[in-house]
Formats: structure tokens, sequence, C-alpha cells
């Protein structure tokens, strides 16, 4: 399914000479039926079940779901964060799944139980003290969850997080347009959101 | 062994931003010119609007070879240096002119003499400690005709600040005196640009335009900018941008005098015992060829012109290519470029969309602009604003010390603010020191077995000095748009890897004290050009690629005015 939407970037993007009245034509023509993209989890996953558990708590922590939408387990980034780990952060995946197992084992050792296991408020009591630097050996491999965290709910969906771009609705992100005219550049009007071009999602998709 | 291919006039190393126009000038003179290049040709289908794809990944900007070649870093000579995370160079017919944000500046006049015109104006102490600094061998007047070549031959939007001596405050009242008008308009305005000038002038300052290499309007056959928001380490999917790919390399390759070889990593430049360079060795796809030619121009980016000639070491050149005085790493500057300060505002900015370079700058605080009397440093910063924020970047907020940096407080705090921060881009008037230079890394190989380029850069006083004092100035700018918190977290340990790193093999009029004359020939290697960064004697407050280009135009002017004497 990434290919669909990879095809159609390279129509739009292929033509030398594009005056925006043309891009506008072509935007009007896309189906919006087009294809979502893929979210299938990855064929080899880089956590086995017990680490995707502590990672889901972990991010459920970060971006939790609440009254302004779902949180980043909902969104996908668990998927997201696995893919990376599985490919192109494949040299970081030892370090990464180190960091799950010594979070806990401070878990384990400050509150008694495996983080997983605990309630969300002492999840956060668990966070909170690596946040402020009472377990050093921690520090490291919590900012980097945090920053996978965001790539996965604030990054294109077609890497598996950001799903039903919830991620940008919650920044009020409009997503990705091939050509921008002045009103989409306004203060006063500020852009709603566009997903169809690139996305292949209707408009009011995740709505 | 290597196969001997057919001589040819010039074989230039390297065909990104520098190159990519010196080539023009030398086939419409109908020299034959063979191109190395470690990459290949991109195409618009390469580039997509996608942040991981270009920023977090960074699939646009880096070829594979350059992965193995980033250089190593430490801040003083007793550390074992590290490598980078991520290389700065770019493997790609244009090259980093493919990905760059395109603000495509003049430098400043003082620039070409910050050695002279400090002592002039506040006596010699001034020159700051440990400074190798030297005014250039040329002077702003003397490169002003190439940069207007460049600004048509490419294509700029921007608008004169001093036209010819008449200055117009819509345009950088503080610029040089330019010979004519750009041959576009600025990048189009927004209501965030406007903001932003009328808040720069409420605070007294002379804000105007980025200058860009990107079309405002239709241009020579190419689209104008579409105005997307994916330029930034992106390449352009309309060719809206000038890079070299879509400007003077194709213009050149119709003369029938340019053969782009794509693929061709190059080993060493050799030389015969006089010193002369006599052309190439390069692998491509595991086979080893020689291109002899009776010019050689060296063009690739600053740490990889200064390795290349530290390995090709010959029986002239025991200790590098044209290094007999030991030059060759020295004066190396890496650019001063923060993002310190950083503003909330109470209203959605919407500046997800457009151009990088659709900016607005304020110049008073850069170069010379200001009497510096008193205040412990030369030099300063511009200060520039910016649309084309992404998503992954928006998030990475700072939360002004309102909430914490994660859990449903800051999800509201995102929800709100993302679209509504901003920072500004201080760009320093950078020195070269003697505590500062490249070498080759005793330890960090590249898939061919050769060293890596390292960098050693020490401490420095008067950079951050300057940097500071712009960045109060940014304050107030933010202060008088409306900005609700600013903060300004202080950068002292300045560049590692530079995206604007220049020098090394720096210009000047002595063997002793430089690498290249002012036309970019090696004083110890008559026929041995040396475009790019790494020839630059110091670095303005600004993106430095224009004036690579400007240099560039006119070692190869040079090249066609003296074939006899330098190819003989």
């Amino acid at each position: 399914m990434k290919e669909a939407s990879i095809t159609r970037r390279t129509v739009l993007a292929g033509a030398t000479l594009i005056p925006l009245t043309a891009i506008r034509r072509a935007e009007a023509q896309q189906p919006a039926t087009a294809p979502a993209p893929a979210m299938n989890a990855a064929m080899n996953p880089a956590m086995n079940m017990d680490q995707r558990k502590i990672l889901d708590a972990f991010i459920d922590r970060i971006i939790p779901k609440d009254e302004l939408g779902p949180g980043a387990v909902e969104c996908g980034v668990g998927d997201y964060i696995d893919r990376c780990l599985a490919d192109y952060l494949v040299a970081e995946k030892p370090l990464f799944l180190d960091g799950l197992a010594n979070l806990d084992l401070f878990s384990l050792r400050t509150q008694g139980i495996a983080f997983a296991s605990l309630t969300a408020d002492k999840q956060d009591a668990v966070l909170t003290a690596i946040d402020n630097n009472q377990a050093p050996n921690l520090r490291g491999f919590f900012n980097r969850v945090r920053r996978l965290t965001l790539e996965g709910m604030f990054g294109d969906p077609v890497y598996g997080g950001n799903k039903n771009f919830a991620g940008w609705d919650l920044i009020r992100y409009p997503g990705a347009k091939l050509a921008v005219g002045p009103e989409d550049q306004s203060m006063k009007t500020p852009p709603k959101p566009f997903r169809k071009e690139l996305y292949g999602a209707g408009e009011n998709h995740g709505h | 062994m290597a196969t001997n291919l057919k001589p040819v006039d010039v074989v230039v190393v390297g065909l990104g931003a520098a190159a990519g126009v010196a080539v023009l000038p030398l086939t419409r003179a109908g020299i034959k010119v063979t191109a190395l290049e470690a990459g290949s040709w991109m195409q618009p289908s390469d580039f997509k609007a996608d942040e991981i794809h270009n920023n977090v990944r960074r699939r646009v900007t880096t070829g594979t070879k350059v992965w193995d070649e980033i250089p190593t870093f430490r801040t003083n000579p007793d550390q074992r240096a590290r490598q980078g995370a991520a290389p700065t160079m770019m493997n790609a017919v244009g090259g980093t002119s493919i990905h760059y944000y395109a603000n495509s500046w003049r430098f400043h006049p003082w620039d070409f003499k910050v050695r002279s015109e400090t002592v002039r104006r506040y006596g010699a102490s001034a020159i700051p400690k440990g400074s190798t600094v030297e005014d250039w061998p040329l002077t702003y007047d003397d490169l002003e005709p190439f940069y207007d070549t460049i600004e048509y031959e490419i294509g700029v939007s921007g608008k004169a600040g001093n036209l010819a001596g008449k200055i117009d405050p819509k345009g950088n009242v503080f610029e040089g005196a330019r010979r004519r008008e750009y041959p576009m308009p600025p990048l189009r305005d927004t209501d965030f640009t406007e903001m932003m000038q009328a808040a720069a002038r409420k605070a007294g300052f002379n804000p105007h335009r980025s200058p860009a290499a990107i079309n405002s309007q239709p241009r020579n056959g190419r689209s104008v900018c579409a105005y997307h928001g994916y330029c930034d380490t992106g390449g352009c999917h309309v060719k809206a941008k000038n890079s070299t790919a879509v400007t003077t390399i194709p213009a050149a390759q119709k003369t029938g005098n340019l053969t782009i070889v794509e693929r061709a990593h190059v080993k060493r430049i050799l030389t015969d015992d006089n010193g002369k360079a006599t052309g190439a060795l390069y692998v491509r796809d595991g086979q080893e060829f020689f291109q002899p030619a009776k010019v050689v121009l060296l063009a690739s980016y600053t740490y990889e012109n200064v390795r290349m000639m530290l390995l090709s070491k010959s029986k002239a050149f025991p200790n590098g290519l044209a290094n007999n005085h030991g030059q060759v790493g020295k004066h190396y500057i890496g650019h001063w470029a923060n993002r310190e300060v950083t503003g909330l505002f109470p209203v959605d900015l919407n500046i997800w969309y457009g151009a990088n370079a659709q900016g607005v700058v304020v110049n008073n605080w850069a170069e010379d602009n200001f009497d510096h009397a008193g205040l412990g440093f030369i030099g300063g910063a511009s200060l520039t604003v910016n649309h084309e924020v992404h998503p992954i970047a928006a998030s990475a907020m700072p939360t002004f010390g309102r909430v914490p940096q994660w859990g449903s407080k800051w999800k509201k705090f995102v929800n709100e603010n993302a679209g509504r921060w901003l920072g500004v881009y201080a760009q320093c008037n950078s020195l070269p020191y003697e505590n500062t230079w490249l070498d080759l890394d005793p330890e960090v190989k590249d898939k061919l077995g050769d060293p890596v380029c390292r960098i050693t850069s020490g401490p420095k006083v008067n950079e951050p000095r300057a940097s500071a004092y712009a960045a109060k100035k940014a304050e107030e700018w933010f202060r008088a748009a409306g900005a609700i918190e600013v903060i300004t977290v202080p950068n002292i340990e300045g560049p590692s890897l530079s995206t604007h790193a220049t020098g090394g093999t720096r210009m000047g009029l002595k063997a002793e004290s430089s690498v290249v004359d002012p036309y970019g020939f090696a004083h110890e290697s008559p026929n041995l050009g040396i475009l790019g960064g790494s020839t630059l004697v110091t670095h303005g407050a600004r993106n430095p690629t224009l004036t690579i280009q400007a240099l560039s135009w006119r070692t190869a002017e040079h090249v066609v005015k003296n074939w006899k004497s330098i190819s003989g």
C-alpha cells in the first residue's frame, strides 16, 4: 500500500513545470478512497511480548489517552518503534532492550513490582524519578524513548504510527500539501486538516 | 592496476554546489571537462513531503559513501576524537545544493577585511586572542561581478538594499553595493513575515526578506516555488529550488563538453615530481581508473577537500598535496550558528508551510554594523526567523517551565502551542583559530581503508560573546512581536560537525599562511584549483553557498582566460 501513495507523489512531482492551478486540478482529481498507509505490525518484531508490554506501558504515560484524544499506544507508536528497531535502528536494538530491562529492574527495586503491572500513578512516579535523574543509568533511555515516541506520534503514518492522523490533529498540523497557496499561509484563517492528496484519506478522516 | 583513461582538459572532483557552477564557463569556452561525482542524479520523485524520510532518517541528504566518511570530533588535542552521528556532506549530482535551504547571501564587505578594519577602528588588541584571521586577498568589490553572475545564472529571489550606493529600506540596508536588482522579487510575504518585520521595525531594527535561490516567479521553463514546506533537508519536487543540478549543470551539458561520471569514488589526486597535478585516481563499481587531465579542480565538501589533499602524498608532497608549508587543514572554521532564543506566542503562527528561506532577517547586530567599543568582541550575528516547521520538530518544543515534557499536561500544552513557538537562527561572523584545525584521524577509517577527517575545535571567546549579544536583540525582537515567553539557552561549545564548514585550504597571498592563491589555485601546485568552502578566509554571519559559487565561477573564468599558462 505504501507503493500506491509513493506512485501518486511521483506522478505529481515528476512534471518539470507545474503552475499552482495545475496542481490544484490534480489534487481535485485524486480519488478520496485511495488506500490508507500500511499499518500492519512488523513481520519480525524486534521486541518479544514482554518487552513490548514494558514499552507500551512507558509510551502510554508519555502520551496518555485522555479527553484530548488517543495516546501513543492507540496511535501505533509501539509499532513505529518496533519497526525502527527491526530495521534502520537495528544497531541500537541491544541497548534499547537493555533499557527496557533496566526500567523493569528499577520498578521492582523502587515499587516492588514490574513496571507494566503498576497503576498509572505509580508508573508516573517511576518515570518522574527517572526524569529527575534518580536513576542515572535510565536517563538516556528515557530521552530516547520520548524522542522515538514523538517521531511515531507525529511522523508520516506510513511508518506505522500517527494512526488516523491523531497525532497531527493533536498539534493541529494540517498535513503536507504539494502546492500551498497564500490562503494556506494566513494567520487569520488557520489551515484545515488536509490529508487526501498525500495520504489517501478523506478530509474528515479520523474525526 | 588502474585503467588509464584518455586525457581530458579538466577533471573535476565532486560535482556539487561549487563545481556545479564552475563547469559552465569552462564548457562554454570549449574546454573539455570530466566531472567525477561520488553520487548519482536525483529526480523529483526522490523527494518526499515526509519529515521522517528527510529529517529523521536523512534519506535525501546523504549518499552511501558519506556515511563512511563522517569526520571525528574533539575539543582538545588530548582527547580521542569521536565520529559524529550524521554526515553534513552529500553524494549526488548537485551535491548539497539539492537539499540546502537555498538562503543565498553575499558576504558583507567587512568579512573580506576583518583584520585591517578591526585594527583600524578598534586597535590591534581587538583581534580575538588566538585567531589566525587575515584579510582576504580580494575585496567585496572584486567578487561583486561574480555574485551578480551567479544570482542571474542560477536565479536568486530577493530585494536589493544597496543598489549602486542607493539605499532601499525594503532590502538589506547593510549590504555592499550591488550593480543591479535581484533577478526575482523575494519569496511571498505572509501574515507571519509581515508580523515579524513590523515587530523588528518597532524594536528599531531594519528587517528584510531572506535572499533565496528559489523561484518566486516561473524562470527558465521551471516552476515557481510550491511553498509546501519540505525544502529543508529535502529536494524540490517541482524544480523550483535552483540547485546546480537543475541550473548550471544541465546548461553545461548542452555545450557537449561536459562528461559526468556518476558513482566515482576518488581516492587520490596524483602529481608528478615537479608537483604538477596529473589527474585523479578513482574507484567505480569495484574497478580502479586513472583520469589524466591538464588541470585538476578539487571541489568536494570542506572536510573531504582537506582529507583528499592529506591523503594524496607523493614524492613532491610527502605531507600531502600542496602541503609543504603545513597549511592544509589549518584555519578551519566551524560556523558558529545556533538557535539559542525561543519564543512562545499567544496566536497560531501558521508557519507549517512555506520554504525555510521564506524568512525575515535582521542584520543590525552582524559584522561591524554597530559600534563594538567596550563590548569585548568583534563581529556579531544575523538573526533570521522562517517558515517551514515540521510536526515532529514542533512537538519537541521547549515547555518554558510551564509543564513537564510528557504526560497529559504536556499533551494539552502541545495541543495549544505546537504551532505557536519559534526559534531565531543566529549566524555569527566566525574566525579561524590556532586551536581549531583538520587532519586525518589516526584510527577511524572509511570503507577503502583510508582515514577519515578529524576536527579539533578548541574553546572560543569571541563568537559566544557575539552570539550572546545578538541573543539579547533577538529577545527584544520577540517581545516586540508579542511573545509571552522568551527563553535563551546559550551555546558556548559551538559547532562540532558544521553544515557550514569552511577554511582548511584557505586563500591568501603567501604559501606560509595559506594554501591557494586569490584565484583558488594551489601555491605549490600550479594546475590544481580548489573550489568549495575550504578556500574561505573568514565566515560571514550568513549561509556560505553563494560566496562559494561566486568564487568558483571566478576560478573557472581565470582558467579560461589563462588556459595556456595553467594547462601548459
